[in-house]
């Protein structure tokens, strides 16, 4: 299912739990609690930085492949041109006093799903992000 | 989410209920801020009832984090489900936070 949210200043919310309300999502609650939060920090990256502002639009959408057993989620947004993959991810070893606030976000969803790849096609930012579900 | 701080003696006693997310975290932040301007604070916070945290969570965990160790205090979080701690340990706040 797939839904255009615009404009999504103020919307992560209602975003994320567009996708966490999906028919595709497990009926598990470690696995909906990785989901969630991956959702949740890829929504939030676009909603926060994609446009200046928050005014534009963000298209959610989530499938899963029955015979692959995989469950995808595709963001797409028309703003800034931005990888967010290329961000070095924090240092993990560092003391309290050396910890930076932020860098947190992404790196969870790296973590957190099996794979996660972005690109930049006709002239939108698209993120892509999968999950094996072994039902 | 539902934050409950308690005074007992010279104990500060945290209870999180629910999930720190985009929606709770501005409400989370409001309610540790006073946390913040104590000296010396020792700190106990209940999570047996923390069933979600984002990143921005774990940066307010940060902040307070930081705030205690420049008051000279101690903090501990207690009861951590396994999702959660999962969350702190990915990102390497196990190392930095006292969890119990």
């Amino acid at each position: 299912m797939k839904k255009r949210f615009n404009p999504i200043k103020d919307k992560s919310s209602e975003i994320i739990e567009y996708l966490m309300s999906s028919p595709d999502i497990p009926d598990d609650e470690v696995l909906q609690f990785k989901l969630r939060l991956s959702i949740e920090e890829a929504v939030e990256n676009v909603v926060r930085y994609a446009y200046d502002g928050g005014i534009g639009w963000l298209e959610a959408d989530i499938h899963f492949d029955q015979n692959a057993l995989l469950l995808t989620i595709e963001l797409r947004d028309a703003g800034t041109p931005f990888n967010p993959l290329e961000r070095e991810d924090p240092d993990i070893n560092q003391k309290a006093e050396e910890r930076e606030i932020g860098g947190l976000g992404i790196f969870l969803c790296k973590k957190m799903m099996d794979s996660i790849e972005y690109c930049y096609e006709d002239g939108n930012n698209v993120l892509t992000m999968t999950k094996k579900v072994n039902s | 989410m539902d934050v409950k701080i308690n005074k007992e003696g010279d104990k500060t006693l945290v209870v999180i209920d629910g999930r720190i997310d985009t929606t709770t975290v501005e409400q989370f932040q409001q309610a540790t801020n006073k946390l913040m301007e104590e000296e010396h604070p020792d700190i106990d916070i209940d999570c047996t009832a923390l069933s979600y945290t984002s990143s921005q969570g774990l940066r307010t965990f940060l902040m307070l984090q930081k705030s205690v160790m420049k008051h000279g205090g101690k903090m501990v979080l207690r009861n951590m489900n396994p999702q959660v701690k999962e969350v702190f340990d990915i990102t390497g706040f196990s190392n930095i936070i006292t969890i119990v």
